[in-house]
């Protein structure tokens, strides 16, 4: 814009000055020229005064190289010429100012020469004796007259060019500076020129839109943000050439990078065979969902296509967690694999049992041993689908009944219940300590301590000991089951919790059992926000101590 | 022009890191396939390993075609020439990969209690060619020298094993064939390791521009 002013301004003052020069140079000639010929006919007035006295010696006498004089005879004649011998002159009668003044008594005239670069005047009078006298002067034409000036004329000119270029360039200067000192961030508070105040305003109300748009953005980017960062599951966007455009923190910890990875391939995060291979198979089919281990821990990846008018434009990518989902799967496997052995066993016996009778290959007095294990078995069956259907409760964790329970009174009843088959290993069964109120549900309190109690009684040679021994503080009970019986070595210790775990593989039916009782216990203590503690060595009996808060 | 040689450095970058991942998978199911005696497993990886052998091809012409085309010069120079060595070596991992593979299926799902040694010396090479692929990934020098660091490591499981099969043989003869095909599978797991290490070497000489070797 400067350049532009500026070349405005030197253009029009170029044209200006020149314009000037042509205007005054033609009428300085015209005013030269009229001098010229005032002063031609002064010199005339003068000569023909002197002519018409003196004759030709005036005009010998007169003899100049400013003027030629001629003096015409009445028929035409050159009675004299100053600057030519008169004898080879032609008749100068048909010479338009001599005609004019035979018949005015005045002539002028003004003749260019043959080389067009002169121009000659004439001015005649008639004298008193009836012959003419004509004076002329050779002048330069306009042109020649401005050739002869051109070299004050180019100095001129260089100068005024120099000076209209620097005034041209400052004044260009002045008017772009305010301009260049507007501050847009604050259009309306600059005091430059009005023409702009629209224009100002307008970028007013645009920066406030524009401010207003950015405000906006950055909200959304915020709780974009925001949701992202506090999602459990990880969430990669990948454009459609596989970088990563957003990638959020559950996502950085899964794939163990940060934040510089933005921008990258994904490959350069994670190049599991399994996982680039569904990222393909994604942006084709559109969608894609796999299992992958990543650092010890089961991910699933569900990955989709995202597409804009039919045009894929990336792909996301969200990451769940489903370790415990997947535990919680295998544990489920096991249990109904472990069930179903558990429940096949004793119904292999009845039916086996059951044919040989059937096939009458029993003899009678044996019959009462057979029916004997039918009936064994069937019981062991039904205690086994008992304690099933008491884990399933515990599993659906219903709401069930609850009351004030003394344990001391509960593990009285589980150790009657228990009293015939400690008899008979000659175990010695003792409750004792405080009464232990909490407020809980009976039966499963009961169960708990029956279990432990069970267990005890099993797992310890004839004559040995089971001790119950209830304590309580203001805030919780605890119950003390111990024996000296045969003890669980350590590496069992985390798992006889579960369900179907036995520390004898065999599955041995000597001790009897489902292999649910400690599952049930421990279901039943968490049920009451309780905890369970095993100390136990191989050979030195087991001290089960479980704490239950009273509320 | 500089953006278009970029473009295909990054290419060049992530067929790179494809290809590792190939390797990866490839010792990962070979070993998974010893551990679990699953031949079908071992069926998989020479599947893969005629992927690995179509990748090193790609990787070669394209790394030909910057030399010739682009006459890379100082770092660059040395990511396409590292590049050119590091796919010599893991194309043969992929095809100890599959030798691996290939001994399994005479196995006949026979594992045995000294496979257990194998497995945590497959195990040790499996995370070595994960670090050197990781390495190059992230232009990672220390990552590369602990590579380097493990090849002791997987020597020494080497000789460990070598040892309890000379005593497995002692014991019962008969298992003498049994025993030497352990030992070569062993044996290649001890060259993989080896190449792992060349695979860092090679990521330090792209980075610093200086290799062990020179």
């Amino acid at each position: 814009m400067t350049s532009k002013i500026f070349r405005s301004i030197f253009a029009i003052s170029i044209v200006v000055l020149m314009a000037t020069l042509v205007i005054i140079t033609s009428f300085l000639y015209d005013y030269f020229t009229n001098i010229q010929i005032d002063q031609l006919k002064d010199e005339l007035s003068i000569a023909s005064v002197g002519t018409e006295q003196s004759g030709e010696e005036y005009l010998e006498a007169l003899k100049s190289d400013n003027y030629r004089l001629t003096w015409v005879a009445n028929d035409g004649t050159v009675l004299f010429d100053s600057q030519a011998d008169k004898a080879v002159m032609d008749n100068h009668l048909d010479r338009e100012e001599i005609t004019e003044a035979f018949e005015t008594g005045k002539g002028s005239s003004a003749r260019r020469s043959a080389t067009l670069t002169e121009k000659t005047l004439y001015e005649a009078v008639l004298l008193s004796d009836g012959t003419v006298l004509r004076i002329s002067v050779n002048r330069a034409s306009g042109f020649v007259l401005l050739l002869g000036m051109m070299t004050p004329v180019i100095i001129v000119v260089i100068v005024a060019v120099i000076i209209s270029a620097v005034l041209a360039h400052k004044m260009s200067k002045r008017i772009i500076e305010p301009l260049n000192k507007l501050d847009l961030d604050n259009p309306t508070e600059n005091d430059a020129y009005e023409e702009i105040a629209p224009l100002l305003s307008r970028i007013h109300k645009q920066n406030m839109k524009i401010e207003r748009k950015a405000a906006e953005l950055n909200r959304r980017k915020d709780e974009f943000e925001l949701i992202t960062k506090n999602m459990r599951e990880g969430l990669v966007l990948l454009d459609k050439n596989r970088n990563v455009l957003t990638i959020n923190s559950a996502a950085m910890t899964i794939f163990g990078t940060d934040e510089n990875c933005v921008g990258n391939e994904f490959l350069m995060i994670n190049r599991r065979y399994e996982i680039t291979f569904a990222i393909e198979k994604a942006l084709k089919d559109g969608h894609a969902e796999i299992r992958a281990r990543l650092n010890e821990k089961e991910y699933q990846f569900d990955i989709s296509r995202i597409e804009t008018d039919g045009e894929t434009v990336g792909e996301v990518i969200l990451v769940f967690d489903i370790t415990e989902q997947a535990d919680a799967e295998r544990l489920r496997r096991e249990f109904t694999a472990n069930v179903s052995h558990e429940l096949k066993t004793p119904l292999q016996t009845i039916t086996g049992s059951a044919e040989l009778i059937e096939n009458g290959l029993v003899k009678q007095e044996d019959m009462p041993r057979f029916v004997g294990h039918i009936r064994e078995e069937a019981t062991r069956l039904v205690t086994l689908v008992e304690d099933i259907i008491r884990l399933s409760q515990l599993d659906e964790q219903t709401e069930l009944p609850k009351e004030n329970v003394s344990l001391f009174e509960v593990a009285n009843e589980a150790c009657g219940v228990l009293r015939d088959s400690a008899d008979k290993k000659d175990i010695t069964l003792s409750v004792s300590g405080d009464s232990g109120k909490v407020y809980g549900v009976k039966h499963l309190l009961f169960e708990v301590i029956y279990n432990l109690c069970d267990n005890g009684i099993k797992y310890t040679p004839d004559g040995g000991k089971v001790d119950v021994d209830i304590s309580e503080t203001e805030k919780e009970v605890t119950l003390t089951v111990s024996d000296n019986g045969i003890g669980i070595a350590p590496q069992h210790h985390a798992r006889i919790f579960e369900r179907f775990y036995r520390v004898d593989k065999s599955h041995s039916k000597k001790s009897g059992g489902t292999g649910l009782g400690l599952s049930i216990v421990k279901h039943a203590v968490q049920y009451h926000g309780g905890k369970i503690l095993l100390q136990s060595e191989i050979g030195n009996g087991t001290i089960v101590t479980v704490v239950i808060p009273k509320i | 022009m500089r953006s278009r040689f970029d473009e295909q450095l990054n290419t060049l970058n992530i067929e790179m890191i494809e290809m590792g991942a190939l390797c990866e998978e490839s010792i990962a199911l070979a070993s998974k396939a010893l551990t679990t005696g699953d031949v079908s497993l071992a069926e998989r990886v020479s599947v893969l390993s005629a992927d690995i052998d179509q990748k090193e091809r790609n990787i070669e012409s394209r790394c030909m075609k910057l030399l010739l085309q682009q006459q890379p010069v100082a770092r660059d120079l040395r990511q396409i020439s590292a590049a050119l060595k590091m796919i010599t070596d893991m194309e043969r991992i992929g095809d100890q990969a599959e030798d691996i593979a290939e001994i399994i299926n005479y196995l006949e799902g026979r594992t045995a209690e000294e496979t257990v040694n194998i497995r945590d010396m497959a195990a040790e090479t499996i995370s070595m060619v994960t670090d050197s692929v990781d390495a190059y990934v992230k232009k990672d020098t220390e990552l590369a020298k602990t590579v380097i660091g493990h090849d002791d490591k997987v020597d020494e499981y080497f000789d460990r094993i070598k040892g309890s099969l000379i005593k497995m043989i002692a014991e019962n003869p008969e298992n003498g064939e049994y025993a030497l095909d352990l030992l070569m599978i062993a044996k290649y797991f001890e060259r993989i390791g080896d190449h792992a290490t060349n695979i860092a070497e090679w990521v330090i000489f792209s980075v610093t521009g200086e290799h062990k070797n020179s």
